[in-house]
């Protein structure tokens, strides 16, 4: 869905592959108006999978990703094309890059000397390890960037590796902060400075920043949270997936209420007032025996069974699903959350929906992902005024 | 040097836990007044739990969690269970720019909160509600925290090793709410950059578990064209091999190490003294070593349990290699690159003293981010916000003290409930 409350903002998006990318979706799903700039061999991402069978050049995650951008391609590397960039950075609020540090300033288009010369604009850079320190120009993906801001090591069974999270969540962590800190590079600007700013979003950062249990606490206790299989920690709860019938639930039990709508589940209400689990701080004592008895009891239940029962006591309780019963979940469903796009490549798919609803007006359907030069015309002509032989010359000439 | 709000932005603040409660920090960074609000009864349930230590030791003081995802706002206690204290939070809201809260559904229309009703008070004020499922659908009153929004978006159904032994596993950071939380900043920003335009505030609503689900958007693309559930992956890659943590010498000491092109894996196999493998047909070119990856985990982790991991980790790094450490804590402290960016700030919070917190994220030069100043205690700013804002005379507050309206210790010594 697209709504139209940035629909003031012009952005200008350099980015690539997945943290960039996401960072400009966010602006360009709440309006703003978002070119995307690719080489004319287009972003790298474009091939990144999951890929419909036999069609390697259009990724379904590009697809995604690049919903209501529109595309033009610029070779950065010709004097031409970083003229053409210019004419689009005249009058646009933000440039977002993730580019290696150091790349755009190779190109001659140092953020300095591009903020000195459109002082309303601002530059969003999102990079691994930050513009600056001893690793700036370090290589990392999702599996080393995790391991070493802290996510992985207590994740997984006690006896076996630590187990990373799945897919490419750092990179939308990172580019979580990136659209953040564009709507403040945009709020300074207005509301007091009157300029923009360069603003430099690390993704390792970015993941240490959300790993507040292990930096702090082990600060405050002294207790190193190690693996502990399928609980989620050792303490004053019980927060753990558990086998059942048919699959896995997840149980989140933390109040002596939830506790005791556990037991009541259970049929077991006298564990309750048992002297090893009558407060929290027993049961994080006791939290061997207290699993032992909880495990037994799920894994003659069916997940469905147990999230309708546990819910009912006010026990946050759920089956674990699969992305498929994700997407078909009565849930998203009832609230028409999955948005369905007619992309030019890819025909039907469906995608998540926005990340969150706005109530002040109603969105419009998604506009599909550009393909590769899709709106050069458009954009090359209508906005930076070429003449169709002049853009048929840029494209001779490989520029665009 | 100025913030980006420079104190002109109020924030009232009555989540709980930390979706809720991180939105409001983080606006606390931008120089915005945040005004968080607790109830003595109910306060945050991050705090954690009276039964865990005497209550002289202030245990609800001393949740490291509550400490970090609180920083830089001013603590007020309101009983919203009753009239009086209902009637002083509207007048906060008069005075507010932004309502966060993250209850579930219904509640804040039963205490009267509600969006027609805030709206009415300051058609100007933002309000975010943050309900784990939605505020509408079939399932809409189901709880969720962050562990089981995460479990409910996807995320946990795909966390598992890649050999399908072992089960799911939830994620290390309760990943739903912090996703949720940051969402939640972006989505403010938004409206509050609307109102500018419109001169009106409006209603948000972030289902925790619609803002975490795009994060797994490639599984749920690769199922819409197999037909597929998508196996968990463990530390393995799609398509790169080798992909995965390494036990080192030691006790728990393991790297991560990760080859995306031919030339790293050559590389990394002279790196490590292990020549013969490079040589290998069955690891020669990426879709070889991944048919073989059993045999070439194999082979690594035999050569990688004989090294030190820092040593191990620098080689790599010298050859061009991706890999790291996998980092407790006190590494993460550590990291050299973090502290070159003196990325963590040192706070000294009432109670439990100066810790190393983590810092802001952006770094924006001209308005910096302020993530130094400390959590609140329960009700430490109850005078100077309901005389300062409100100026009630030091007789009303006492009377609200008195009939257990505001108060600055928990109401009674029993655990949470």
């Amino acid at each position: 869905m697209r709504y139209h409350a940035l629909s003031d903002v012009r952005v200008v998006d350099l980015t690539h592959f997945i943290a960039g990318p996401y960072a400009t979706k966010l602006l360009a799903d709440m309006g703003a108006d978002v070119v995307k700039v690719e080489p004319p061999w287009g972003d790298g991402g474009r091939k990144l999978g999951p890929h419909r069978a036999g069609d390697k050049d259009r990724g379904a995650l590009f697809a995604f990703l690049n919903l209501n951008k529109r595309g033009v391609t610029l070779n950065l590397k010709h004097d031409r094309g970083r003229e053409l960039l210019a004419g689009l950075l005249d009058g646009a609020d933000l440039l977002i890059e993730n580019f290696a540090p150091g790349t755009l300033a190779a190109l001659g288009l140092a953020p300095a000397g591009l903020i000195a010369k459109f002082p309303r604009l601002s530059i969003v850079s999102i990079s691994n390890f930050g513009q600056d320190g001893p690793e700036r120009d370090g290589k990392l993906n999702d599996l080393v960037l995790f391991a070493r801001g802290g996510w992985t090591f207590p994740v997984g069974e006690r006896d076996r590796e630590p187990l990373t999270p799945p897919g490419s969540l750092a990179q939308y962590v990172g580019a979580l902060y990136g659209a953040v800190a564009a709507t403040q590079a945009l709020a300074a600007r207005d509301l007091g400075l009157g300029h923009g700013q360069h603003i430099d979003v690390s993704i390792l950062e970015a993941t240490v920043a959300t790993m507040i249990y292990e930096t702090v606490t082990f600060q405050y206790t002294g207790m190193l949270r190690s693996r502990q299989g399928k609980r989620f920690a050792v303490g004053p709860f019980l927060i753990v997936t558990l086998k059942c019938k048919d699959g896995y639930a997840g149980l989140h039990c933390v109040t002596d209420k939830q506790f005791e709508g556990l037991c009541d589940l259970m049929g077991r209400r006298e564990l309750a007032s048992d002297p090893r689990f009558n407060t929290a701080l027993n049961r994080m004592l006791n939290s061997d025996a207290l699993l032992e008895i909880v495990e037994a009891f799920f894994i003659g239940r069916e997940r469905n069974w147990l999230y309708r029962e546990g819910q009912r006591r006010a026990i946050p309780l759920v089956p674990i699903p699969s992305v498929a019963e994700v997407l078909e979940w009565e849930q998203t469903r009832a609230r028409n959350y999955f948005e369905t796009i007619d992309d030019p490549v890819l025909g039907t798919i469906r995608v998540p929906g926005t990340p969150f609803r706005l109530t002040s007006h109603r969105g419009e359907a998604s506009r599909p992902a550009p393909q590769l030069g899709e709106h050069n015309r458009e954009i090359f002509g209508g906005r930076l005024g070429l003449s169709d032989s002049a853009i048929g010359a840029l494209a001779k000439a490989g520029t665009i | 040097m100025k913030t980006v709000f420079d104190g002109k932005v109020r924030v009232l603040d009555i989540s709980m836990g930390w979706a809720g409660p991180l939105a409001g920090q983080m606006f606390a960074e931008m120089g915005a007044e945040v005004i968080k609000v607790e109830d003595t009864h109910h306060f945050d349930w991050w705090r954690g739990s009276l039964s865990m230590a005497p209550p002289e030791m202030q245990p609800i003081e001393r949740s490291a969690v509550f400490n970090t995802a609180n920083r830089g706002k001013r603590g007020v206690t309101l009983d919203l269970a009753s009239p009086r204290g209902i009637e002083i939070l509207k007048r906060l809201v008069k005075l507010s720019d932004i309502l966060v809260e993250n209850f579930s559904p219904g509640v804040m229309d039963r205490l009267g909160l509600g969006y027609e009703s805030v709206s009415a008070i300051n058609p100007r004020l933002i309000m975010i509600s943050m309900p784990s499922f939605g505020s509408d659908g079939p399932e809409r009153n189901a709880r969720g925290y962050g562990n089981t929004v995460e479990a409910m978006a996807g995320v946990t159904g795909l966390t598992g090793y890649h050999d399908g032994s072992g089960q799911r596993y939830t994620l290390s950071n309760a990943l739903g709410d912090p996703i949720g939380g940051l969402h939640g900043v972006f989505a403010l920003m938004v409206a509050m950059r609307e109102r500018q335009r419109t001169g009106r505030g409006q209603l948000i609503e972030l289902a925790q578990v619609e803002s975490l689900i795009p994060f797994v958007a490639d599984g749920i693309l690769e199922y819409q064209f197999t037909g597929k559930v998508p196996a968990a992956r463990g530390n393995r890659h799609r398509e790169h091999s080798p992909h995965g943590i390494y036990r080192c010498a030691g006790d728990d000491n393991w790297i991560a190490l990760a080859c995306e092109t031919d030339d790293q894996w050559r590389s990394l196999a002279c790196a490590l003294g292990l020549e013969r493998l490079a040589a290998d047909q069955r690891f020669a070119g990426a879709s070889a070593r991944k048919a073989n990856e059993d045999a070439l985990d194999a082979e690594l982790s035999r050569a990688i349990a004989q090294l030190n991991a820092d040593d191990c980790v620098a080689r790599l790094h010298e050859a061009g290699v991706l890999a790291a450490p996998v980092n407790p804590a006190p590494a993460v402290m550590g990291d050299p690159q973090l502290r070159s960016r003196e990325y963590f700030v040192a706070i000294d919070r009432a109670v439990v003293g100066t810790h190393l917190y983590p810092g802001a994220v952006a770094r924006i030069p001209d308005t910096p981010l302020r993530a130094d100043a400390p959590a609140p205690m329960l009700g430490e700013h109850n005078r100077q916000v309901f005389a300062g804002l409100l100026g009630m005379t030091d007789d009303e507050i006492a009377e609200l003290e008195r009939s257990g309206v505001i108060g600055s210790s928990p109401r009674q010594y029993r655990a949470e409930s």
